[in-house]
């Protein structure tokens, strides 16, 4: 085996993170020593996160999958190990079946989110491309709904530069816990703390980050946009909105401030938020009277039905005080320059049909559900990549999807509960064993991801993956593919830096990024001149908010991201966590007393979908109707989780699941 | 002593994000069950992160049969696995849980406050990782701030080794609760 040079590396986490750190890989004799943050990164500043400091755990951990395995009959346990020869032969074999069976590739798809989002890991999409007409995933179960209400209100999307907030006087996080979740952007607002600014948490739960807020303010779960809504109508009675910004840079001002002003009152925004007056207008008082103030509209605030709305009615908030486009001011949510990207890889063009023009699309937000309505041909091959299936919702269907399979091929790091679930299994490469280029969407720097050790026994990137069964499909049936399968990793970096990005990056070469990340130029953001933003009157919407929550007996369950995991990913590592499942089930205690549950008493929760048992924990600052469960583990609480009336062009609406809870015991077992 | 090397901890700044605990692994190397950082939650809901903290008048150095522990110029206190015989008489007499006992090599290891990296110019590898600024080395011998104290609520004893750590307490907060 070649081994590659002692020396430091620059690396990037490409996990989906705000945080997209740059990292330095300290790697002698082939192996990855210790990793450390990059100072030259301006966002991550030469730190990483614990879940960053435990990669050298990562890549070595005994738990990793060495080898291609099959297994036989399908969840059995049964693992044998094969070659990747074998591996290729046969799903090789299998596709060019379908193909002739069906008469198109259609009957083959992929199901690829966000395992890894460096930009050569579009070498799945650029694979099944390669292909010509087959079955692929569209959308975004995170953010969809948050995104697309930012182009509404934005004509684009839209997000401030982190780093700026450190400047911010006021700072009001909507359902954001960056202290759990973006740990770096915790010493931006520090640092606006220390020079006197105030931090502002708006949440359900009792955050991390809401312990560390100046003002709390607790809110019951979908009714953002009532107290957006509320703070605005204040603000304007007392004349401290900016008249002139409305005036000249939005469009809407008559109907939003006749909206604000005759058809909504503060009494109904306090009985549906369960925020107090006094509350309520402390809050408007900061808004209304200080400048600037940066606003986050978190991921939390669009995962249920009624985000849309809220995001929308934030974003005006932050238009009325006067915010949007000062400096250290601004919106925050996430961007998606990536786009600004060429993507080459996703955006390969496959050989052409004679009959079919397009690739079949598939919702990604309710994946299995609509792959199981797909006819002519039904799906029967699905590659999964990047993905833990357990974390998604509707986990029925996805259990009827795959009986209905009749290959299924994973691609990971660990045994993941999918991979449990798969025909066979290919080992995937850390970031540190093999090439990329990675984007953030929280801050604006370009990383390159060097290749700093030598694969952990037989694993491979994607992308190298991708160049080996192509090669294998033309081999069995000569032009089955178009991928440009002896095109190098590089090759394909290169080709992402064209002159518009360097421009736009001030590079000069991709050499450049050996030597340090580089920010992109983001005047746009500062502009004072755009215009035309867009604000959002909620006409008719008025009453949709409790009446949500008319379920009796239930709970809604709300299952925010952990600490040391990115959902189902580090589960494995001991660094990190420990040996038993923590699966703790938060509860008020006014839910434990109505149930008679006791703290640390194992309960069952449960609706139609399933049930699962954990371990009651009495949460005495948990709103009484609301269940706080942890993600992934032995038994995924997203087997709970189904979002009904599903809608297309919408994010999963993970927290709007009602679940109910009893005291377990062998009885009712 | 020309310096007293030690810590000053920032509860307020403090996020509880455990990148020094993990960040010491990373660095030492050290096996999954030895934590010469830990970050632990108070009774009063705010973070603790604490390591050796190379007291002025160390017990574990008081109590080794074997004198494996030294205290060096600087302050920072050492221990010399090859005299210690696993005894764990330190590992009982610190309050701070700082001697880690090692059942397979049968041998304490603890925080040596990266003095290798110290002596190359860079700060110990946790404060290195500390985000947020909660966490930062001092020389004790020339520190001095109004604002700090020498100790906080969940924090074990001081007074019988002095440990060599300043605090900076939480701050009071407004929080308005769903009634």
């Amino acid at each position: 085996m070649f081994s590659m040079k002692d020396g430091i590396y620059r690396n990037t986490c490409p996990r989906n993170c705000y945080g997209t750190c740059g990292i330095l890989s300290h790697v002698k004799n082939g192996r990855l020593i210790k990793v450390t943050g990059d100072p030259e990164h301006g966002y991550s500043k030469g730190s990483l996160c614990a879940k960053g400091y435990a990669f050298t755990q990562y890549v070595y951990s005994p738990e990793r999958i060495k080898y291609p395995m099959v297994q036989c009959p399908r969840g059995s346990g049964k693992w044998k190990r094969i070659s990747w020869e074998e591996a290729y032969t046969t799903i090789s074999l299998k596709m060019i079946e379908l193909n002739q069976r069906y008469g198109s590739n259609l009957a083959s798809g992929y199901n690829k989110f966000s395992g890894n989002l460096g930009l050569l890991h579009y070498a799945t999409e650029g694979m099944f491309n390669s292909i010509g007409p087959h079955t692929k995933p569209i959308g975004n179960p995170c953010a969809l709904t948050g995104k697309l209400a930012m182009n509404r209100s934005f004509g684009e999307s839209f997000s401030s530069v982190p780093e700026d907030m450190a400047g911010s006087k006021l700072i009001v996080l909507w359902g954001a816990n960056p202290a759990v979740t973006n740990v770096h952007q915790m010493k931006f607002i520090n640092e606006a703390r220390q020079k006197g600014a105030h931090l502002v948490v708006i949440d359900p739960i009792f955050t991390q980050t809401a312990k560390k807020a100046d003002l709390y303010i607790q809110i019951h779960p979908g009714t953002d946009r009532l107290l957006a809504d509320g703070i605005a109508k204040l603000i304007i009675e007392k004349q401290e909105h900016s008249l002139e910004f409305l005036e000249e840079q939005t469009t809407g001002w008559p109907e939003y401030k006749h909206y604000l002003e005759n058809q909504m009152t503060i009494k109904e925004v306090c009985k549906q938020t369960g925020i107090e007056l006094e509350a309520l207008i402390e809050l408007s008082e900061l808004y209304g009277r200080i400048k600037p103030v940066s606003t986050w509209a978190g991921l939390g605030v669009q995962r249920n039905s009624l985000g849309s709305d809220s995001i929308s009615a934030i974003n005006s908030l932050a238009a009325v005080t006067g915010n949007l486009f000062i400096p250290n001011g601004g919106l925050y949510f996430m961007h998606f320059d990536v786009d600004d990207f060429p993507c080459a890889l996703k955006n390969h063009k496959g050989p052409l049909h004679p009959t079919i023009s397009e690739p079949r699309e598939v919702d990604i937000s309710d994946f299995a559900s609509n792959a199981l309505q797909l006819t002519e041909p039904p799906l029967k091959f699905l590659w999964i990549a990047s993905r833990n299936i357990t974390q998604d919702h509707n986990l029925k269907a996805w259990s009827d999807l795959f009986q209905e399979l009749e290959l299924i091929v994973t691609v990971d790091l660990y045994m993941t509960k999918t991979a449990e679930k798969s025909d066979i299994v290919l080992p995937a490469a850390t970031h540190f064993e093999e090439e990329d280029l990675n984007v953030g969407y929280w801050h604006y720097w370009l990383s390159i991801n060097q290749k700093a050790i030598p694969p952990y026994y037989e694993a491979k990137s994607d992308l190298q993956i991708a160049r080996e069964l192509t090669t294998k499909l033309n081999e069995l049936s000569p032009g089955f593919s178009n991928f440009p399968a002896t095109k190098e990793p590089i090759d394909w970096i290169k080709g992402e830096l064209t002159p518009e990005i360097m421009d736009l990056y001030a590079l000069n070469s991709y050499k450049d990024l050996l030597q340090r990340p580089y920010q992109k130029n983001i005047e746009k953001n500062f502009s004072t001149k755009r215009k035309n933003f867009h604000l959002f009157a909620a006409n008719g919407k008025k009453n949709q908010m409790r009446e949500r929550q008319a379920e009796p007996n239930g709970y809604q369950l709300i299952t925010p991201q952990a600490l040391l995991k990115i959902h189902s990913q580090y589960e494995a590592l001991t660094w990190l966590h420990g040996r038993q499942d923590e699966s703790y089930i938060e509860l008020s205690a006014e839910a434990a007393q109505r149930n008679d549950i006791n703290d640390q008493e194992k309960i069952a929760v449960f609706n139609d979908q399933g049930q699962i048992i954990g371990v009651a924990k009495i949460n005495s600052h948990l709103p009484k109707n609301i269940i706080l469960a942890h993600q992934a583990g032995n038994n995924p609480i997203n087997q709970l989780i189904i979002q009904q009336n599903k809608k297309d062009d919408v994010s999963t609406y993970f927290y709007d699941s009602i679940v109910y809870i009893r005291k377990w015991s062998e009885a009712n077992v | 002593m020309f310096k007293q090397l030690g810590y000053s901890f920032h509860a307020d700044d403090c996020i509880g994000c455990k990148a020094c605990e993990i960040a010491c692994k990373n660095e030492n190397q050290t096996p999954t069950n030895i934590r010469w950082r830990k970050v632990t939650k108070t009774s009063g809901d705010f973070f603790l992160s604490v390591s050796c903290n190379h007291c002025d008048n160390p017990e574990c150095f008081r109590v080794c049969p074997e004198r494996a522990f030294t205290k060096r110029q600087d302050g920072i206190v050492e221990i010399d696995e090859n005299r210690c015989t696993g005894c764990q008489l330190c590992v009982s007499a610190c309050p701070y849980s700082a001697p880690q006992f090692d059942p397979e090599t049968h041998k304490v290891s603890k925080c040596q406050m990266c003095y290798p990296r110290q002596d190359a110019g860079l700060p110990p590898a946790c404060v290195e990782a500390c985000t947020t600024g909660a966490l930062k080395l001092v020389d004790l011998n020339t520190f001095s701030d109004p604002e700090a104290v020498r100790t906080l609520p969940g924090f074990p004893n001081i007074k019988i080794t002095s440990p060599s750590i300043v605090f900076y307490p939480e701050k009071p907060r407004k929080r308005y609760f769903i009634k």
